[in-house]
């Protein structure tokens, strides 16, 4: 591309995006390998992944495969062969696009997620993920392993670290059984060193968006968060993280933020409409918007400490942001406003996911009253652009831009 | 008596209790632990869906709530709950009652709101141990809310009755199965929403008086053993080996859903009692059987242990593992209960019920069972509909039958 057209452009592009998309290749690469080899588990986003990995069971990410499907803009016609089969449209995209791929991996982004032969789901983050796990076993046969951690009010107390850490043990013993596996103490020790430094310095990157102008817009931070979800716990996702925090770092000492021109800085709530949040995010660079934090991508943090590496296991995955109640996400709100000096926020209010979504009414006025700031909520979907009405949101940000423009 | 009826009676029974001073404490979830309620003095009532009241949930709760829970936010926004003092919310079963309870919380702090957790996991004795905590700590919350300790003598009796009154609902259930024309379904369903409205002595007394009646009916056909030896065998949950008569009518009509309130549902049916009182003779829902076959309480040990084994006891739901466990058991009862036609019921935005229901499906059409699929709103506002719906079923299940 010609240099002049790139400089046009309100949004400036990560160079280290070309690592990122070597990292997921590998990672996709990995998976159909490890399917082949009858080695692979479907897992869900907030499911302590260091566990199956130490063991060398490959991982899959549906929620990530979801995001490809909105991305690729082939949510409704793979929610529709979920519908055909029985379910309603009313239930998370991620979900029904997943069903759908299952029964038509030929018409899907990818042909499809590695064929699974157990399937890992933890409640932590809704309770559909086991409802919908439980759909796809019946499709493809393969086990369901739910490990429990009931959502939190306040502490967690001895009997429910008691319980998850019971889980924990159980999926030790589901995994070996299930692909003649250990779990061994050097290993298990070399994946949870290597997730905690990246999720450090994924943290950092995140953190680093306090500048003015920020780094990063909540775009690049959608696509960067993908291998601290998918594979974290390899050396090759600390590897890009590194090359990440060193654009990032490169950025703020030369003030050169995400977007070329920042006025507004906003906060953007749930996870984004991937079949056009690019269209979104350009359109508000041009303004001058940029986001430079979001609850979305601030979900992954937390460390695995060195005393019981499970015993911190079962702590930090009970205390993941959507397991715990709205005022915890009311306060998580209110703390990145201020922190990251934000001068309003957006509420997407996601109609398939009623765990992030519901209750975002009632946030928004507190937020707002406690902040000072003005806040939006729009209504649409992560995957099924069906559910989506461009025009309402599009005058819904408007509405809030003149406020604050 | 009609769904209405049942309404402004519990509520002319609720106004008494509180006229005399007793706490009242509203539940939504089919497993709630009214003995542990009761052990505190205080009197659990379930809460239902009122379908006289107009949406007033939207300021605090998106049109993608589920029906059920907009329909509560309503009642509470118009205040028009039903004399209760607080309400107790379950942790960890659907996400959308699990964000009610903070929504609720957050717009009304003066609420006395409770929260209590329960495993989705279906994971034995480690279940067992940390349900019996939420429930210890659940009481130390009755006991801080209402000034009232745990009563071990009030728990004891509160054991009695829920048990007198499931062994007695039991009987009726089986009773239906052997020979339907012995008890009508709404009659089932009307006492069990009764109790679910007030767990009080004088209920229990008038459905002994029914268990009379309908013994009396059964021994003239000699099926009293039989009957009882089915009700044991529904409370294992072993039915292969069930032998019913050869004699009975058709066609035998069953009913599958989560949160679907069984007198509702009833009344709805009602469509089908006009053809044949007899046809619908079994459900497997929330606050039917799910409920009703719970295992009895051991006394043994800790009390709040004994109380989590009997709960976690009873067929999972929809919100909890083990799909394949009452797959089979749909399997099973359709099967060995001679069942020819299943309604699956399906509240409109409910996770669970969505989720599940194809796989019900799915089981129906392999047993060679026929279906219908019956989306509904806790209002029931599509009545005529539904109404049709069940009668062109009915239709269709008469004339598989003929075939
Ligand atoms: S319901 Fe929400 S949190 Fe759960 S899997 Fe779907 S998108 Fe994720
Ligand atoms: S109807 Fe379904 S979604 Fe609504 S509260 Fe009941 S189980 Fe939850």
């Amino acid at each position: 591309m010609p240099e002049k057209a790139k400089e046009e452009k309100a949004y400036r592009v990560l160079e280290s995006h070309s690592f990122l998309q070597r990292a997921m290749f590998r990672y996709m690469l990995e998976g159909h390998a490890a399917s082949e080899e009858g080695k692979l588990a479907w897992v869900t986003s907030g499911f302590p992944v260091e566990i199956p990995v130490a063991m060398d069971v490959g991982v899959s990410y549906p929620e990530q495969y979801g995001a490809i499907v909105g991305s690729e803009k082939a949510g409704p016609k793979l929610c529709d062969y979920a519908e055909e089969l029985g379910y309603s449209q009313e239930l998370c995209s991620y979900a029904r696009a997943s069903i759908g791929s299952v029964k038509h991996p030929e018409e899907s982004p990818l042909e499809g997620l590695p064929a699974p032969q157990a399937l890992l789901a933890c409640n932590n983050i809704c309770g559909t993920v086991l409802r919908w796990y439980d759909a796809i076993s019946q499709m493809t046969g393969a086990p369901v392993f739910l490990l429990d951690t009931p959502p939190l009010e306040g502490e967690q107390l001895p009997h429910h670290i008691a319980y998850v850490r019971h889980g924990l043990d159980n999926l030790v013993s589901f995994l070996s059984k299930q692909f003649d596996t250990t779990l061994e103490e050097d290993k298990f020790r070399e994946v949870t060193d290597l997730s905690t430094e990246t999720i450090g310095i994924w943290t950092q990157c995140l953190e680093a968006c306090k500048s003015k102008p920020s780094p990063l817009n909540c775009a690049d931070r959608f696509l960067a968060m993908a291998p601290v979800v998918a594979i974290r716990g390899r050396d090759y996702t600390l590897e890009y993280y590194q090359t990440l925090l060193n654009e990032v770092k490169d950025r703020v000492a030369n003030g050169l933020g995400a977007i070329r021109d920042e006025k507004v800085r906003l906060l953007w709530d749930n996870i984004p409409p991937w079949f056009r949040v690019f269209r979104i995010m350009g359109a508000l660079a041009k303004k001058g918007v940029v986001f430079p934090a979001d609850t979305y991508t601030h979900a992954w943090t937390g460390s695995i400490k060195d005393e019981d590496r499970m015993d911190s296991i079962a702590s930090m995955y009970s205390n993941v942001y959507l397991n715990k109640g709205l005022e915890a996400k009311v306060d998580k709100m209110c703390d990145l406003i201020k922190g990251y000096d934000l001068d309003g926020f957006v509420m997407f209010s996601v109609r398939s996911c009623k765990r992030y979504s519901l209750g975002q009414l009632v946030s928004k006025e507190l937020v707002s009253e406690r902040t000072g700031v003005p806040g939006v909520v729009i209504e649409g979907d992560m995957v099924d652009s069906r559910l989506q009405n461009d025009a309402q949101i599009e005058t819904r940000l408007d509405a809030l831009l003149e406020m604050l423009l | 008596m009609s769904n209405a009826q049942a309404t402004e009676q519990s509520e002319r029974i609720l106004k008494q209790l509180v006229d005399k001073g007793k706490p009242i404490l509203g539940y939504v979830y089919p497993h709630t632990p009214l003995e542990i309620i009761m052990a505190h003095g205080v009197m659990p009532t379930l809460l239902y869906a009122n379908p006289t009241v107009m949406g007033s949930y939207e300021a605090s709760l998106q049109t993608f709530a589920c029906s059920f829970i907009r329909n509560m936010f309503s009642q509470r926004v118009n205040d028009q709950l039903p004399y209760v003092d607080g309400i107790v919310f379950p942790g960890n079963t659907c996400d959308s009652l699990q964000n009610l309870a903070d929504i609720w919380h957050l717009r009304y702090p003066q609420d006395k709101i409770f929260r209590l957790t329960y495993p989705a996991g279906d994971q034995g004795e480690a279940a067992v141990q940390y349900f019996a905590e939420e429930l210890r700590i659940f009481s130390n919350s009755l006991e801080d809310a209402y000034g009232s300790p745990f009563s071990d003598a009030a728990f004891r009796q509160a054991v009695d009755l829920v048990q007198q009154f499931r062994d007695a609902v039991q009987f009726l259930y089986a009773a239906r199965l052997l020979q339907p024309n012995s008890v009508r379904y709404h009659r089932i369903a009307a006492f069990v929403r009764e109790f679910h409205s007030a767990p009080l002595e004088t209920l229990v007394d008038e459905l002994r008086a029914t268990v009379n009646d309908v013994e009396n009916s059964l021994a003239e056909a000699d099926r009293v053993d039989s009957t009882k030896a089915l009700q044991h065998a529904l409370l294992e949950r072993r039915l292969e080996d069930v032998s019913l008569p050869s004699d009975l009518p058709t066609p035998r009509i069953a009913i599958v859903g989560g949160m679907t309130e069984p007198l509702a549902i009833a009344e709805l049916a009602n469509v089908i009692s006009k053809v044949s009182s007899t046809a619908v003779v079994f459900d497997l829902l929330s606050f039917g059987f799910k409920t009703i076959f719970t295992p009895m309480p051991a006394f043994e040990g800790d009390l709040f242990e004994t109380m989590a084994r009997s709960v976690l006891g009873a067929l999972l739901e929809p919100t909890q593992e083990g799909l394949p466990k009452r797959l089979d058991f749909l399997k099973d009862a359709l099967t060995h209960l001679a069942i020819d036609g299943l309604i699956v019921c399906e509240q409109s935005f409910c996770d669970p019920d969505e989720f599940e229901s194809p796989s019900l499906l799915a089981v129906a059409s392999e047993v060679g069972v026929r279906t219908v699929r019956l989306p509904i709103d806790s209002e029931f506002s599509d009545r005529a509909r539904l109404e049709g719906r069940i009668q062109s079923f009915l239709e269709t299940v008469a004339h598989g039958g003929a075939e």
